[in-house]
């Protein structure tokens, strides 16, 4: 059975005028992956910051296996933390940075010896002992700064959009690696990023944030098909939103009434949520509702803008053998392939 | 063409400019050096004045006084001001300018008030020992110090080091001193340089606080004996250089290491 290792409570923290936490909880059990995703100034390094003891909060707690840590100095929190910017201190060599922290903790030299090495053949740099951070490509260098993280076996391991200064085949292949890692050591970590795919693609679970608030914390499957509001409907992936009207729990929308999340007899205005993929186009002449703006070649599919009689953008997504006859100007019919919808109020 | 006419005309001017200053540097050390190893008169030299300086009363009790005096300036001036340059890059930079401002002071404040100063505004029990004097030149080498350290900080990651270092494990002293420091060691040298330099020749200061140094040892030997005095002058100003070649020799093997190619 897995227990909570990490317990944030009702965390605040203001700067100036600016809040940038605002109430904000969560909890990591033990040996899971949480990513903190959200648009830049939402406060997910702010709450990094404060749980590893970098940042002071101005309300709230931090509880570690249930101790509670709020007033535990940094250097005694036993959590290993990867930056943003490259950390590794210059003046020492891979072995020596990454055995920095065992020597802090007057771990022996033969035992330090041992799980440097052990830890830089995990991360693949075990020819690299003795270069600079100089001498290391940005890739090796935030794998340098995760094996030193991880080498003191942290409680709790601190990601701070450790990729993002990387090249797109670099980051793809490091978060890969991190999160293979992260299994194979069972280390409970939570990984803050602003790159949805990234989040989505190695988290067992990811929280939204927006504006200091924990918006959403599901998995990422939940996250796509199910946001709870319409910040997370937009913030993770793309979204139509389409108004239309709410009539019995069921809105009508390209001539079809689909059920609504909304039950009962509800009514009014709403935004209708659907995916690119969840629209189907097709050229047509006679029963055409929009007409072909742009079409743009992804690689396994095309993303299809389309403008409809009333002026709404429709983005959607569709194969490449379907959009072939697509081109800007063509007259196509729009239709939701989804059975049921998922609607906010306006 | 043009390009290489402008390159030997370039070349040439600065060459004229580093001969004209290499002139004024070197001729009158030169010619002291010369003079310094006379021997009654222009044609006879010897090392009779080097000798005379060894025979004088108070040689090395005035020299003893400065190298403990300068040694505690150093330290002083080491300990206050990294850890204050490092908060100030760290999480004080709103008060940068203000202390900017605070360290050009001693260079403006005459040294007689200065040295009043010191004298009213120090506690009664620093009075007459090594530490007055020491705090003294830790005051004066500020402007130096500050900015030698500074410009070592400045433009490096600092805030993430300290973060990384203090989530591994190390209390604010090993974050100075296992990180920090080795970090800037060349601005650390330089600072330590200055305030040796400084310390070493100072002489307006430790006679108006009416302390015996070195220097102020050679002004008074020198009134007598004007070869002796000269040789002084030469004999201090080659120590100093050998001592601060020394200290860069030493320095630069440290900071060579962390450029080491494999």
């Amino acid at each position: 059975m897995t227990s909570t290792s990490l317990k944030v409570k009702g965390l605040g923290r203001q700067f100036g005028t600016v809040l940038a936490l605002d109430n904000f909880s969560i909890e990591v059990p033990k040996g899971e992956l949480i990513s903190l995703l959200g648009p830049s100034g939402c406060g997910k390094t702010t709450a990094l910051r404060i749980i590893a003891g970098l940042e002071k909060s101005d309300a709230g707690e931090v509880h570690l296996n249930e101790k509670n840590i709020t007033n535990v100095s940094a250097h005694l929190r036993n959590m290993g933390m990867v930056f943003q910017a490259y950390s590794l201190f210059p003046h020492l060599n891979v072995s020596e940075n990454v055995a920095f922290g065992l020597k802090m903790r007057k771990i022996s030299r033969s035992e330090r010896t041992k799980r440097v090495n052990k830890m830089l053949e995990l991360v693949g740099l075990d020819h690299h002992h003795k270069r600079f951070a100089h001498q290391l490509s940005g890739g090796q260098q935030q794998r340098v700064a995760l094996a030193r993280a991880l080498v003191i076996e942290p409680e709790v391991l601190l990601l701070d959009e450790p990729l993002s200064a990387l090249d797109a085949q670099v980051r793809t292949n490091l978060r890969e690696e991190i999160r293979r890692l992260q299994i194979e050591l069972g280390t409970t970590t939570l990984f803050v990023t602003h790159d949805q795919e990234e989040a989505m693609a190695i988290s067992d679970r990811v929280g939204v944030m927006n504006k200091g608030r924990l918006e959403q914390l599901d998995t990422p499957d939940v996250l796509y098909n199910r946001p709870t509001n319409d910040f997370v409907a937009s913030f993770v992936g793309t979204m139509n939103h389409l108004p239309a009207n709410l009539v019995n729990g069921t809105v009508e929308i390209f001539g079809k009434t689909l059920p609504t999340q909304k039950t009962g007899n509800e009514t009014g205005k709403v935004n209708v949520l659907v995916r690119p993929e969840s629209i189907q186009v097709t050229p047509s002449e006679t029963s055409a509702n929009a007409t072909v703006v742009t079409r743009s070649f992804l690689g396994a599919a095309s993303r299809v803008l389309c403008k409809t009689d009333d002026g709404t953008i429709i983005h959607s997504l569709i194969t490449n053998s379907s959009s072939d006859s697509l081109h800007p100007g063509s007259k196509v019919k729009l239709e939701i392939l989804s059975r049921e919808v998922m609607v906010t109020n306006v | 063409m043009k390009k290489i006419s402008n390159y030997v005309s370039k070349n040439i001017l600065s060459t004229t400019i580093l001969l004209v200053a290499a002139f004024f540097l070197f001729l009158p050390l030169i010619g002291a050096t010369e003079f310094s190893l006379r021997d009654g008169g222009p044609d006879r030299h010897s090392f009779r004045s080097y000798k005379w300086i060894f025979e004088q009363s108070g040689f090395k009790e005035n020299l003893g006084v400065t190298f403990k005096v300068t040694a505690l300036a150093v330290v002083l001036n080491l300990l206050i001001m990294v850890p204050t340059v490092t908060w100030l890059h760290i999480s004080g930079q709103k008060y940068r300018r203000l202390v900017e401002v605070v360290t050009i002071l001693p260079l403006i404040i005459p040294v007689v008030a200065l040295a009043t100063g010191a004298q009213t505004a120090l506690p009664s029990f620093l009075h007459n020992t090594v530490l007055e004097l020491s705090f003294m030149y830790v005051v004066i080498a500020m402007p130096y110090s500050y900015r030698a350290l500074d410009i070592g900080m400045s433009g490096k990651p600092l805030n993430t080091y300290v973060a990384a270092a203090r989530n591994l494990g190390a209390s604010w002293l090993k974050v100075l001193l296992t990180v920090i420091t080795p970090c800037i060691w060349p601005s650390v040298l330089a600072a330590l340089f200055l305030t040796v330099a400084l310390s070493l020749g100072e002489f307006t200061l430790a006679q108006l606080l009416h302390w015996s140094t070195f220097p102020t040892w050679v002004s008074n030997v020198s009134q007598e004996n004007i070869l002796g005095a000269t040789a002084l002058s030469v004999g201090s100003l080659f120590s100093a250089w050998l001592l601060l070649f020394g200290f860069t020799f030493f320095g630069s093997n440290k900071t060579d290491s962390s450029k080491d190619k494999e």
